[in-house]
């Protein structure tokens, strides 16, 4: 045994080199498809907020304070994704087999340091988005994606992570693909809440960042799939309980009824579920691909949702929906692809591509 | 009884080293029935950890089945890690 048998035994080597790549290769496939997903939860979540009583409530005779439909449908509509995504994630984890699991770790120290980050990245981040997206439109999603850059920032303050030259080049090529974005913001109809919206979308990824470093530490532990269904039901519920209500009490709208309609709302509510399936799987996939291929590799591969949230939208709300607005101009998809270079040359070495390649 | 994934990172603070069967063969009689409580899953997990730097590879081999079989062990740091965050 030991060393030894590693050397004079080729199968032993060949099947551990299988094993690793398929790992690698899978976490890779894992984290991209978070990307992904995250496009379509964007596009669905902003769907169903366009349909039924959504559009009473965004209309001239709705009503409402102009604080009401910015600040509580923005919530409302973040709580009854998140809410719906955790029913999904309480499913899941029953048919899977760890429910009792969940139960158990929530009550531990890494379930509260999740439940703790998910309160940040739930509630307060996806109500800053969907601010965002309101007020500025689908040129917020990118500057929610500069989530990984402030994850390094953050975690170079915090935990003394790694903050090399070259990390710091990508964070400047994400700042100025950001101000390249916001440079185009007066080409679309929200100009007024612009700057607003991008300001929100900021405090999304501020938010995010957090959690994203703050998880990092959490999925070490604990399983992708329970710690998924800790962040939805923690997100869900305090969106619902806590800030609803907040913001309700601020502009004194009937939350308790708008809550009824929002989930009674027959064609609204198949929205909201797909919405909350995507994000179910996107945040599932970003923890677990983190884990898997290293939160570098990890967060680089969910950070092509800064390409993937203007796409989605643009075929779900544009192409196949025929709603207006949702092109975005050529200079912020050019953009797009600058900020995910960026993101990318943060989180690896480019070099170390090609190195492995040779190898 | 604690979650799955904290028993087997747990085991690990009290062996020299283990494979994916010797977690299976340690926890069988709390863990056997478990849904996730299977051979891939907790490969898996073991890989995880080993990603994020709380255990380590400490060699391979094939078993009689000619199956992969790959040993980790805590390192000192991992272990006082796993100690500080799981009770148990």
């Amino acid at each position: 045994m030991g060393n030894a048998s590693i050397a004079v035994n080729p199968a032993a080597v060949a099947a551990k080199q299988k094993l690793v790549a398929s790992f690698r290769s899978r976490g890779i496939v894992i984290a991209l498809l978070s990307g992904l997903l995250y496009g379509f939860y964007t596009a669905f979540m902003t769907m169903g907020m366009s349909e039924g009583i959504w559009t009473v409530w965004y209309g001239a005779e709705s009503g409402l304070s102009a604080f009401a439909v910015t600040y509580l449908l923005a919530a409302l509509g973040a709580a009854t994704t998140d809410t719906c995504s955790a029913m999904w994630a309480l499913g899941f984890a029953t048919v899977r087999g760890r429910f009792g699991d969940f139960l158990r770790t929530i009550k531990t120290k890494p379930g509260l340091v999740m439940v703790t980050a998910a309160i940040i990245g739930g509630p307060l981040a996806s109500t800053a988005y969907v601010v965002g997206l309101q007020l500025a439109g689908s040129i917020v999603v990118p500057i929610a994606a500069l989530c990984p850059a402030i994850g390094a920032i953050l975690g170079r303050v915090w935990f003394k992570q790694e903050l090399n030259s070259r990390m710091i080049f990508g964070i400047v090529i994400c700042f100025g693909a950001s101000a390249m974005i916001g440079s185009t913001g007066l080409d679309i109809n929200a100009a007024d809440n612009l700057m607003m919206g991008l300001l929100f979308g900021f405090l999304a990824a501020l938010c995010w960042g957090i959690e994203g470093c703050v998880c990092g530490y959490g999925t070490s532990m604990i399983d992708p799939e329970i710690g998924i269904t800790i962040r939805q039901v923690t997100s869900g519920f305090s969106n619902l309980i806590i800030l609803v209500p907040l913001f309700g009490m601020i502009s004194g709208a009937d939350t308790v009824g708008m809550v009824a309609q929002s989930f009674g709302d027959a064609s609204a509510m198949p929205w909201f579920l797909a919405a909350g399936l995507a994000a179910y799987l996107t945040f599932m996939y970003w923890y677990k691909g983190n884990a898997m291929c290293g939160a570098a590799l990890g967060m680089a591969c969910n950070g092509t949702f800064s390409f993937w949230g203007p796409f989605c939208c643009w075929v779900v709300l544009g192409l196949a929906m025929g709603i207006d607005g949702w092109s975005m101009p050529p200079i912020a998809w050019a953009a797009a692809v600058i900020m995910t270079i960026g993101i990318f040359i943060i989180s690896m070495n480019p070099m170390d591509l090609f190195k492995k390649k040779e190898a | 009884m604690i979650p799955l994934n904290y028993a087997i990172l747990k085991m690990f603070t009290k062996v020299d080293e283990a494979c994916a069967d010797c977690v299976m063969d340690a926890l069988r009689d709390r863990y056997g029935n478990y849904k996730a409580f299977k051979k891939p899953a907790i490969i898996e997990a073991l890989m995880t950890a080993e990603a994020n730097g709380l255990i380590e590879e400490t060699r391979f081999d094939l078993d009689g089945n000619n199956e992969l079989r790959v040993y980790y062990r805590a390192h000192e740091e991992g272990a006082a890690t796993i100690n500080a965050y799981i009770k148990g």
